[in-house]
């Protein structure tokens, strides 16, 4: 079975700062699904892009034991985001040899762009931000406002017609919609502070 | 209607967003926006900028790679025939996918087993009552859910977590025989346990018996326990997932790590939740991270509701429950059913803190704690009520007055003390080695001089001031 980097025992007592420890804890759930999407694009089957997933959170963790809290340094947060960066670039490339003995189109895919490029990962980066604080403020707005937001922005559909399906004037859509987007911009800042 | 509601003002959009609108007035802009596209226009960018608009669509936007379309099988509240619909329909189509049996009285075939009924179904699957010629036991077979073995992601971590639930050995936790797959749809081997779920028993007779609750409690921390040391969070402990077998006193928890399987695929797609919240940790609510402490939430939750008869976050809608669950304290336990002393609700509370970090820190605390809890009830004589769970003033609303006058007291103390210091520091100029004891004995002095009811309230001050201060 897998081991679970967010438990283990030596690193929650290394990181005995109470923020740090909660900072450790949201970055391993945020960062799982980032690696862990960017290794099925590639095509890669669930259980390996686990593993892989699995494989990056260890080396960073193995890296946070060595880290040491210097106020001249960066902070943690800013700090962990570095070394996952390199840690899934080096993860991705060290796979490519074995992966590439399958032979379909996504091999040929992954081939081309065997890792993933920093644009790459600041956005899946930011995708897991959005959802995750979509998530979370989504418990803050009664149903038809979160629905308001929902069907006209993120499923693009027609203002009026929403309105009209949730039993809302088209301005009360606005007003809803414009309040979870001003929520949700606010969570993801807070989250990437 | 106001002439001011059909005017366009920009400086109304700013209050607006900074929140300052009265209600009024903010009927007022609503009226105006249904009319003016210019203002909608406005406030949408005042809002956020055009291109973060969609960077939210496309970011928020799933992708099919690890979700499956979820949003029409489970539903919020309003809907609930729908989803029992889905339901039903996951029974027929599972019962239409069964080999032929040559057996009458059987439903028909799935790997090896004979099927002989469907013991429930719910929304990651359906139990069925199967037999096992081969060693003529029957088992309980329980088949993923149709919908959910679409994704060989999700068939894949059903196996996964099968294989992780398998290796938890504890008498109170459900075995796993095997996992086996068939046309498609992953299927677990576990034995069948004749009896009924706690939810069934609070449902048919209501709040349990002290004793009761505490020996369940116990179990189900226990088995908690072996899964935790293993790494395994059950993720959805409550009273439908714990089984109490027929006339003996054996809890049995099942579904261990099968939430997990549809965890993901269930993730709030347009805004809906599966299956029921009501004994989900705020962590599992929100969609954090979550350790096996949120299983010990949980089991707050549950011994809640074996207390009560029901659970201690409810609303009309499952939205209104992961609110509670996150934002509100339960009611006091004693308010629903007298009967139930003081210490357990403080057990209770402990189990049910928001921060996991306040909460017992482990499950094995917990059954350990239980057992004592047991012992206690048993022979009050003899074992007494552990140490946790002992009244404390801090815990306990009705003394906080006390507490501020102990505050305020210990304030003047300090205060008489501090006029008498500098004696205390013009003597440990000349004489070093006696700073501290004059200083100890100066307060000694003070005590000694109140009267005792003073004293007492001093130290519980002090006791107080300790416990706040501790991190």
């Amino acid at each position: 079975m897998h081991e679970f980097p967010n438990t283990r025992n030596s690193l929650l007592l290394k990181l005995r700062d109470r923020n740090d420890c909660e900072s450790w804890r949201e970055f391993v759930a945020l960062y799982r699904p980032v690696v862990y999407r960017m290794a099925r694009r590639r095509g890669m089957q669930d259980a390996d892009a686990q593993d892989l997933a699995q494989a990056v959170l260890i080396s960073v963790a193995d890296s946070v034991e060595r880290w040491e809290a210097d106020p001249h340094r960066a902070r943690f947060r800013t700090w962990l985001t570095r070394v996952a960066r390199n840690a899934t670039i080096d993860a991705f490339r060290r796979r490519r040899p074995d992966a590439a003995a399958g032979g379909t189109t996504e091999v040929t895919r992954l081939e081309q762009h065997p890792e993933p490029d920093d644009e790459e990962i600041h956005r899946e980066h930011r995708r897991e931000c959005f959802r995750r604080a979509a998530r979370c403020v989504r418990w803050e707005f009664a149903e038809e406002t979160w629905l308001a937001f929902w069907q006209t922005t993120v499923e693009g559909r027609d203002i009026k017609e929403v309105a009209g399906q949730l039993g809302k004037s088209p301005g009360a859509v606005y007003i809803a919609r414009s309040r979870v987007m001003q929520r949700l911009q606010k969570k993801i800042v807070e989250m990437e502070e | 209607m106001d002439a001011k509601s059909t005017q366009c003002d920009d400086a109304r959009i700013a209050r607006f967003l900074r929140g300052e609108l009265t209600a009024e007035e903010e009927r007022l802009f609503e009226q105006h926006l249904d009319t003016c596209p210019t203002c909608s226009a406005r406030l949408d960018r005042s809002t956020a900028a055009a291109p973060r608009w969609q960077e939210a669509a496309e970011l928020l936007r799933d992708e099919p790679i690890d979700l499956e379309p979820l949003s029409a099988v489970f539903s919020d509240s309003g809907s609930g025939e729908v989803a029992r619909q889905v339901v039903d329909d996951g029974v027929r189509r599972i019962l239409e996918l069964l080999h032929p049996t040559d057996d009458p009285r059987m439903l028909g075939r799935i790997g090896g087993y004979e099927v002989a009924g469907v013991i429930g179904s719910g929304g990651n699957g359906v139990v069925l009552k199967g037999h096992d010629p081969s060693l003529n036991r029957y088992v309980a077979i329980k088949v993923l859910a149709p919908h959910l073995a679409s994704s060989g992601a999700a068939r894949a971590r059903f196996a996964r977590e099968a294989v992780a639930a398998a290796a938890v050995m504890h008498e109170n936790v459900i075995a796993i025989h095997g996992v086996e797959e068939h046309a498609g749809l992953p299927f677990l081997v576990m034995p069948y346990v004749r009896g009924t779920s706690l939810q069934k028993r609070i449902d048919q007779n209501g709040p349990l018996g002290l004793l009761e609750i505490l020996r369940i409690g116990m179990q189900v921390a226990a088995g908690l326990a072996a899964a935790h040391a293993q790494g395994l969070v059950h993720r959805d402990i409550k009273p439908a997932n714990i089984l109490l077998a027929d006339g003996v006193e054996r809890v049995t928890i099942t579904d261990f790590g099968l939430a997990r399987a549809v965890d993901d695929a269930s993730m709030t797609r347009s805004g809906l939740i599966a299956g029921t919240p009501q004994f989900m940790s705020p962590e599992q609510a929100r969609g954090e991270a979550i350790d096996p402490r949120s299983d010990l939430f949980s089991l707050g939750s549950v011994l809640y509701a074996m207390a009560t008869g029901h659970p201690p976050f409810r609303a009309e809608s499952s939205y209104g429950v992961l609110r509670r669950i996150c934002e509100s304290a339960p009611r006091a336990i004693r308010e629903s059913n007298p009967a139930i002393p003081d210490w357990l609700g403080r057990l209770v509370d402990r189990l049910l803190e928001k921060e996991p970090g306040k909460r017992f820190q482990s499950s094995a605390e917990v059954a350990d704690l239980l057992a004592r809890c047991v012992a206690h009830v048993q022979q009050p004589d003899a074992q007494p009520l552990p140490d946790e769970l002992q009244e404390r003033p801090a815990t306990n609303p009705p003394r906080r007055r006390w507490l501020v006058a102990a505050v305020v007291l210990a304030a003047v103390a300090l205060l008489a003390l501090a006029t008498t210091l500098p004696q205390g520091d013009s003597r440990k100029e000349n004489e070093p080695g006696a700073a501290t004891p004059s200083a100890q004995s100066t307060t000694d002095e003070h005590a000694a001089r109140w009267d005792d009811g003073v004293d007492k309230i001093l130290e519980e001050a002090t006791e107080t001031t300790r416990r706040l201060m501790e991190p």
